[in-house]
């Protein structure tokens, strides 16, 4: 342990991975930094409507591990912050965190009368833009920590006067400033996951254009009950139910034009979501484009349950084109069935694009070098010495894949720390 | 029906420039992302299946690599680089090579050095026919029609177009064989005839190109095929104002004028003369078509420009060095300066003489015919093909009134 200046582990990203190793790394008695960019824990996982392949709400198992924070001294969280300098060697790390101000402290009860007073709404971050929310908002419903966030649109409106005096609890502090810490680590976890493709590069899907293509990240969010719709999946242009829904596979993945490599989870995810579909419109029509459904081990069973509903039909071929009817909003997908060499013109009223993972790491690198593979992900999980990153940050991978992988990081992480 | 396969159809298309067909992992992006492809004749995917499948006589059976303008826009949306666009292109070359019994057209393709020699054989044939048959060199006038009168070089156009016609046609027709299949026989001759004036819309406008998203190359094929036409009517057809061996020609319309006894040089129409202008046009448009195209080529400015093959390049260029000698001709005729006016006329035909007749039945010029055959058949067979949707609508209400 000659050069172990000290033992404590920072991971940065909140999400599954980071989540799963803080808690990990912190059961083992090791003071850990947990650093996240959101005003909340959870990450993407929050987000969903439902986990796979269990169908069950996400929030029950990361309430499970919020506990596991609370009742734990050794994990320190620190939320909008993020990691700006990283300088020092294995053991002996020094790590600059920036933290934005949330403009209200730890006296917050989560009460709501802030929000009751502001007038101001801004597009809504968690809803991926589908709705709007309050300037003085709680991020979700089951937000940890459980504290309101001001947007800085509002402090620096002529309403922040009021909503600051609408808080019982002097819990608004509106001259809250930048800061930064200064923290010393031994090793580090690099968690910081993942951003779904940008549709505005999918020019021939609309490109984001046509309000009835939707993500399949914000169809976790149409479908979940604390959603922009409360759980109902509608048209965003008029709110109607859709009589036929297409998902289309590969949107951006597996495409040398966009992401090369296959993000491994859309299919299941998409078949997940026709299960959404199903269980609100039993006779909607739903179309699944595919290239090839990658199911490996025991998710075949799943592929071959959706595959018994008759009006699900599995469709060999990427779609080439959507284009849309200006009057009606609705969409024709032109698509070539290769198993019949057919061409197709399919109308549908909603599209949900299984838009790949783009890791967070090939638009914001680590600030400090650590070798990379040609998409941007972390070429290993061994980066630098000291150095571990776990989850979407190495590979695409699932939520359950991402737990694992947070813990196998914690425990590289300890060793670093532990092992001279 | 048994299926024949050729496991070797691949490599052997490597020759005609395959280069990219086997990254193709078949999500059929290319075949609706195609402006022309349809629902009938679905296109490139089938085609690249077909190549990688070895599926000889199924290629030779498909028509669609002719209904391909080759805008590119597969091969620049293709997630896998598999470069559809050029599998077509590909297949093109073969199905000429395919359709030509001789075999010569498969050696043209195949071997840089049969094409190279090909050429400089031809070139070599002409310049000496055009030595043994020159009449008289003028050397203090220049003067064409005193050198080679155009009665003469009339005849040779005459044979010429005789032999070219009949490997072109021939090739054609087997074209129309391999396509058809048992249809060809089957289909009344009535459609086939309603329908021969698509025939030659196609080949004159090539409309269907129009349907692609980047039309360039659509306007500048159009300046290629119009100003080449527009020569070959000048230089074949009018060059002593129609047929003289048979008397049937206008003078008025003779391209190649006799000389002036008094002056001793060749009678040129003067500037604004229509016959004139129209020579003007005609260089003008190929000029900047196969620049156009040869730059292109040189700094693979787009999908269809990416991959060259030699027989593209010989056909450029050759095309290119028509057009210029021919503007030496030309000049050096205007300015009166007979022994080199006399070379480059010769250059010139050496140049021309060797693209037709080596391009035009065996190589990349058939598609003057297959293209426009390709499309019209197409338009029979779906005329077909809706006669018998109608008759089947009729029969049974036919049948239900005389049960009635």
């Amino acid at each position: 342990m000659a050069n172990t200046v000290t033992q404590s582990i920072m991971v940065v990203g909140g999400g599954m991975s980071g989540l799963s190793a803080a808690i990990e790394a912190a059961e083992a008695g090791y003071e850990v930094f947990l650093v996240e960019k959101n005003p909340y824990l959870g990450g993407r996982v929050a987000q969903l409507n439902q986990y796979f392949p269990k169908l069950c709400p996400p929030y029950c198992g990361l309430e499970i591990n919020f506990r596991r924070i609370k009742d734990n001294p050794k994990v320190k969280v620190f939320t909008l912050a993020e990691v700006e300098s990283i300088r020092g060697v294995e053991g002996d790390f020094d790590v600059t965190v920036k933290i934005h101000p949330r403009y209200v402290n730890e006296k917050c009860t989560a009460c709501g009368k802030c929000a009751e007073a502001c007038t101001l709404e801004i597009e809504n971050p968690f809803n991926y833009g589908m709705d709007t929310v309050k300037a003085a908002y709680l991020p979700h419903d089951m937000a940890f920590p459980l504290r309101y966030v001001l947007d800085p649109s509002l402090v620096q409106s002529a309403e922040a006067q009021k909503v600051k005096e609408a808080c019982p609890y002097d819990a608004i502090e509106l001259d809250m400033a930048e800061k930064t810490v200064d923290l010393k680590v031994g090793s580090i976890v690099w968690a910081t996951g993942w951003k779904p493709y940008d549709i505005s590069k999918l020019d021939n899907y609309g490109g984001g254009a046509y309000p009835n293509v939707i993500t399949n990240v914000q169809m976790e969010r149409l479908a979940a009950w604390n959603g922009p719709t409360q759980g109902k999946i509608v048209r965003p242009s008029d709110g109607q139910a859709p009589q036929t829904v297409a998902f289309v596979q590969c949107a951006g993945s597996r495409d040398e034009n966009h992401l090369p490599f296959c993000s491994g989870i859309c299919c299941l995810a998409s078949l997940k979501q026709a299960t959404y579909v199903r269980e609100q419109y039993p006779d909607a029509t739903i179309y699944f484009f595919y290239i090839d459904v990658r199911a490996t081990d025991r998710l075949e069973d799943f592929v071959n349950k959706v595959k018994a509903d008759d009006k699900l039909i599995f469709f060999k071929g990427k779609v080439a084109k959507i284009t849309q009817d200006d009057a009606t909003k609705s969409l024709v997908c032109r698509v070539e069935n290769t198993m019949t060499e057919e061409l197709h013109e399919i109308p549908v009223d909603l599209v949900v694009l299984a838009t790949g993972m783009q890791p967070t790491t090939s638009e914001t690198p680590l600030p400090t070098p650590v070798p990379y593979d040609e998409y941007g992900f972390v070429a290993s999980m061994d980066a630098m010495p000291g150095i571990f990153a776990a989850g979407t940050t190495r590979t695409p991978a699932n939520v359950a894949e991402c737990v694992a992988d947070g813990t196998a990081a914690a425990l590289k992480a300890i060793q670093s720390v532990v092992r001279r | 029906m048994s299926i024949k396969v050729d496991p070797n159809l691949m490599k052997d298309l490597k020759h005609f420039g395959l280069k990219d067909a086997s990254k193709c992992f078949h999500c059929g992006n290319c075949t609706a992302e195609c402006p022309l492809s349809e629902t009938g004749t679905p296109f490139p995917r089938k085609l690249v299946k077909y190549a990688q499948m070895g599926l000889k006589d199924k290629i030779l059976q498909s028509s669609e690599p002719w209904l391909c303008y080759y805008c590119g826009s597969c091969s620049d949306r293709c997630p896998r680089g598999a470069d559809p666009g050029e599998t077509m292109m590909v297949l093109r070359r073969w199905l000429t090579s395919q359709y030509d019994w001789t075999g010569f057209s498969r050696k043209f393709y195949t071997s840089e050095k049969f094409e190279t020699m090909a050429v400089l054989a031809v070139a070599l044939f002409v310049g000496l026919l055009m030595l043994v048959f020159a009449q008289e060199f003028d050397w203090q006038n220049a003067s064409l029609e005193k050198a080679w009168p155009a009665a003469g070089m009339e005849i040779a156009d005459l044979i010429m177009a005789a032999i070219l016609s009949f490997f072109l046609l021939s090739n054609v027709w087997r074209f129309i064989k391999f396509s058809m299949g048992d249809l060809l026989t089957k289909i009344p001759l009535r459609i086939y005839t309603s329908e021969a004036k698509e025939l030659v819309l196609h080949f004159l406008t090539q409309k269907r190109w129009a349907k692609c998203e980047d039309r360039t190359q659509w306007v500048i094929h159009l300046l290629i095929m119009t100003g080449y036409t527009t020569a070959f009517i000048l230089v074949a057809v009018l060059l002593c104002g129609g047929l003289e061996l048979i008397g049937l020609n206008w003078d008025a319309l003779r391209f190649q004028r006799p000389y002036d006894p008094a002056t001793g040089r060749d009678v040129i129409y003067p500037f604004f003369h229509p016959i004139r202008l129209l020579g003007y046009y005609a260089t003008i448009a190929i000029l900047i078509g196969a620049t156009y195209a040869l730059w292109g080529r040189m700094r693979r400015s787009k999908a269809p420009y990416k991959n060259s093959h030699g027989t593209d390049w010989m056909f450029l260029v050759l095309l290119e060095l028509t057009v210029i000698t021919g503007i030496a001709v030309h000049i050096l005729r205007l300015m009166n300066i007979p022994f080199a006016m006399y070379a480059l006329y010769i250059l010139h035909l050496m140049v021309a003489v060797p693209m037709l007749v080596l391009e035009v039945p065996f190589a990349k010029w058939a598609h003057l015919a297959y293209r426009p055959m390709a499309a019209y058949l197409k338009g029979v067979k779906e005329k077909y093909y809706a006669e018998l949707e109608a008759q089947k609508a009729e029969a049974p209400a036919e049948a239900k009134a005389e049960a009635a």
